[in-house]
C-alpha cells in the first residue's frame, strides 16, 4: 500500500493516469467493494440464467401446494397460488434489473448532457440548467411517478422513461462540477490554444477525464433506480401481472405475512442484496478513483 | 435579507404554476375519458353526457380548462371526481397523519444520525468508522416496504407487542392520542431509517472538517478534555451545515410516505396520492402535487434563511 504521504520532491504530484492499474489495485484491495462486485455479478448472472436455473415454471399454479414453507423441493417455499417462490424470484430479477439498468442509461444520458452543457457553457445556460436541476431534486418525484404510471398505465418503456427522467439531477450536478474543474486544467488550455474548440474540446479532452465520475454516478444510480422500481411495483404500479417483479411479489405476500413470511421475505431480500451490491461497488469505485483517500479495507 | 426572501418568493409562484401545468398536461394527455370511469357512457344521452363533462370541467379548449382548474384550486372550490367532497377538506383530514409521520421520522433521524456521525468522525478510517460506513450503505439499500413488513411480522406477528396496521384501535369508536401512538412507532422507524445514513455521513464529514480547524487545535492546546473538544467546540460548528441536509431530505421523506402509508394502511396523504392516481381523480392528484411542491419549496426557503440566521459569516446578495 502506498501511503498518502509520498510526494515528489519537486513540484506538485502529477495526477496518476486515469483508469490505470493503480485504480484497479485500489479497488481490488477494498474487501467491501470486491464483495459487492461478486454479489452484483452473481445476481446479474442469476437473472440471465433464470430459464436454466429455475426448477419450475414461474407462472405454474399448483392449487394442491399453496403456501408451502421452504423445503428441499421448494427452497423458498410456495406462494398463495402454489407457485415456486425461488423460480419467480429468479425470473422477477430479470424485470427489476433490466428496468434498473435501462433507467440508469436514460438518467445518465440526460444527466451527462445537462451537466456537461452547464459546466462547459457556463453563464446563462448554466444558471437555467442548474435551476431546473434544483427544481427536479426538490420535487417529491415519487408522487409524480405515481401519477404518470397510474394515468398512462404501466408498461416497461414507460417505467424506464419515467424513472430515468426523474433520476438524472444528481448525475448532472457531479458531472457539472467535474467539467468545471477539468475546463481550467492546463492541457485543456493547451488544446484550446492549439485551435481545438467547442464540441471537439469537450468530447476529446474534457469528457474522457470525467469518465470516472460518470462511472461512479452510474453505478450508484442503478441502486437508487432499482429501489424506486421496487417501490412502484409494490404499490401495484409496476410491470403488470402476471409478470413477476420483486416489488409486486412482496406485495402479493403481504396478506399472508403472519402465516407464510417467505412469500414476501425472499423477493425483498433480493432487492436489498442487488441494491447494496451496486452501492458497495459504486462506493468502492469512488474511493479508488480518489487519490486523496487512504485505501479502504 | 428581506430583499432575498422577497426575490425567492417571487420565483416561487412561476415555479408552482409550472408544476401545476406539468401535472395538468400529464393527466389531460392520458388516454381514456375520466367521465367514462365514473358513469356508464352508453346509458347517458349525448346531451346528458355533455352536461356531465361540463360540470367536471372537461370541456372547452385546454388553456381554459387549466385556468379554470387553477382558479378553483386557488379559491379552494375544487372537488374530488370520486366523492364530490372538496379536495382541501379531504387533505385537511389526512394531513395530521402524514405530518405526525414526517415530523416523528425527522426528529428520530436527527437524534440517531448526529451521535452516529460524531462517533464515526472520532476515529476516521478506524474499525468503527468502517462498520458504520457499511451499516449506512445497508441502510440506504433496504427497500422501505420490505423493512416495514419485516418489522410488522416481528413486532406485531411474532412478538405481538405493537399493532400491525391502521392508526387506532378498530374496536373503539373514539380514541385518544395515547391510544394512537403505538400505531405510529413502526412506520416512523422505517421512514427514519431511510434518512439516518445521509445525516450520519453528513455529520461525519462536517465533523472531520471542523476537527481540522485552528480553533480545535487551540482548544486541545489549552488542555481541554477530548469530550469537551468534540462536543462543545467541534460539534457546535459542525452542526451548522447539517441544517441544509435536513431540507434536502424532505422530498425523500414525503415520497416515502406513499409507500409506508400503504404498507401500514394509514389514511394519510401519501396513500391519498396512490388512491387518487389509481382512480384518476384528477382534481385530487393536481391539488396534492401542487401543495406538496409548495410545502417542500417553502421549507427549503425556510432552511436557507435559517442557515443565514445561524451563521452570520454567510452573506446573501
Amino acid at each position: 500500500m502506498t501511503g498518502p504521504g509520498r510526494r515528489h520532491a519537486l513540484g506538485p504530484t502529477p495526477p496518476p493516469a486515469r483508469g490505470g492499474p493503480s485504480e484497479w489495485r485500489r479497488f481490488a484491495v477494498n474487501r467491501r467493494a470486491v464483495a459487492g462486485l461478486v454479489l452484483m455479478l452473481g445476481l446479474g448472472l442469476g437473472a440471465l440464467l433464470a430459464p436454466v436455473l429455475s426448477w419450475y415454471d414461474p407462472d405454474q399454479q399448483r392449487l394442491t401446494g399453496v403456501l408451502e414453507p421452504p423445503s428441499a423441493r421448494h427452497p423458498m417455499g410456495t406462494d398463495s397460488f402454489g407457485r415456486d417462490v425461488l423460480s419467480r424470484t429468479l425470473w422477477g430479477g430479470r424485470v427489476s434489473q433490466a428496468i434498473g439498468v435501462l433507467s440508469m442509461a436514460v438518467s445518465l444520458l440526460v444527466g451527462v448532457l445537462v451537466g456537461t452543457l452547464a459546466g462547459y457553457c457556463g453563464g446563462w445556460t448554466d444558471s437555467a440548467l442548474m435551476r431546473l436541476t434544483e427544481l427536479t431534486i426538490t420535487f417529491p418525484t415519487l408522487f409524480l411517478l405515481i401519477t404518470l404510471v397510474a394515468v398512462f398505465g404501466a408498461s416497461l418503456p414507460l417505467l424506464v422513461l419515467a424513472i430515468g427522467l426523474t433520476a438524472w439531477p444528481i448525475t448532472a450536478r457531479v458531472v457539472r462540477a467535474e467539467v468545471l474543474a477539468q475546463r481550467e486544467r492546463e492541457f485543456v488550455e493547451a488544446a484550446r490554444a492549439l485551435g481545438a474548440g467547442g464540441l471537439r474540446l469537450v468530447v476529446r479532452h474534457v469528457l474522457p477525464n470525467v469518465v470516472p465520475v460518470i462511472v461512479v454516478a452510474a453505478t450508484l444510480r442503478v441502486a437508487y433506480v432499482i429501489l424506486v422500481e421496487a417501490g412502484l411495483s409494490y404499490l401495484g404500479l409496476g410491470v403488470p401481472p402476471p409478470t413477476a417483479s420483486w416489488g409486486s411479489m412482496v406485495a402479493d405476500g403481504r396478506e399472508y405475512l403472519f402465516r407464510a413470511w417467505w412469500v414476501s421475505f425472499f423477493p425483498g431480500l433480493f432487492v436489498f442484496l442487488t441494491v447494496i451490491s451496486y452501492n458497495l461497488v459504486g462506493d468502492g469505485l469512488r474511493d479508488a478513483f480518489d487519490p486523496r483517500m487512504p485505501a479502504s479495507r | 435579507m428581506r430583499a432575498y426572501v422577497l426575490r425567492r418568493l417571487g420565483q416561487f409562484l412561476p415555479v408552482l404554476l409550472g408544476i401545476a401545468l406539468v401535472t395538468f398536461a400529464i393527466v389531460r394527455s392520458a388516454p381514456g375519458d375520466p367521465a367514462a370511469l365514473m358513469v356508464d357512457v352508453q346509458l347517458l344521452s349525448e346531451e346528458e353526457l355533455r352536461r356531465f363533462r361540463d360540470e367536471l370541467g372537461l370541456t372547452g379548449p385546454w388553456p381554459l380548462q387549466f385556468a379554470r382548474i387553477v382558479g378553483e384550486l386557488a379559491t379552494g372550490r375544487l372537488t374530488s371526481f370520486r366523492t364530490g367532497e372538496p379536495v382541501l377538506a379531504v387533505i385537511g383530514q389526512r394531513l395530521p397523519v402524514t405530518g405526525a409521520l414526517i415530523g416523528g421520522a425527522l426528529a428520530l433521524a436527527v437524534l440517531a444520525g448526529i451521535p452516529l456521525g460524531v462517533l464515526a468522525a472520532t476515529r476516521p478510517y478506524g474499525w468503527l468508522d468502517h462498520a458504520l460506513t457499511v451499516a449506512a450503505l445497508g441502510g440506504i439499500s433496504v427497500p422501505n416496504f420490505w423493512f416495514g413488513l419485516i418489522l410488522m411480522w416481528v413486532f406485531a406477528g411474532v412478538l405481538g407487542v405493537l399493532p400491525a396496521t391502521g392508526i387506532g384501535p378498530t374496536t373503539a369508536l373514539t380514541y385518544t392520542v395515547a391510544d394512537m401512538a403505538p400505531y405510529f412507532v413502526l412506520p416512523t422507524v422505517v421512514l427514519a431509517l431511510a434518512i439516518v445514513p445521509s445525516i450520519m455521513r453528513y455529520v461525519r464529514s462536517s465533523m472531520l472538517d471542523a476537527l481540522g480547524q485552528d480553533y480545535v487545535r487551540t482548544a486541545r492546546g489549552k488542555g481541554l478534555s477530548e469530550g469537551r473538544v468534540l462536543y462543545r467546540h467541534a460539534l457546535r460548528n459542525a452542526l451548522l451545515p447539517v441544517v441544509t441536509v435536513v431540507g434536502a431530505l424532505l422530498p425523500i421523506l414525503v415520497g416515502a410516505t406513499a409507500v409506508i402509508e400503504s404498507v401500514f394502511a394509514m389514511p394519510g396523504l401519501g396513500r391519498l396520492v396512490v388512491e387518487a392516481a389509481v382512480n384518476r381523480d384528477y382534481p385530487t392528484i393536481l391539488t396534492l402535487n401542487f401543495l406538496t411542491a409548495a410545502v417542500v419549496l417553502l421549507s427549503n426557503l425556510a432552511v436557507d434563511v435559517l442557515y443565514v440566521v445561524l451563521d452570520p459569516r454567510i452573506r446573501l446578495e
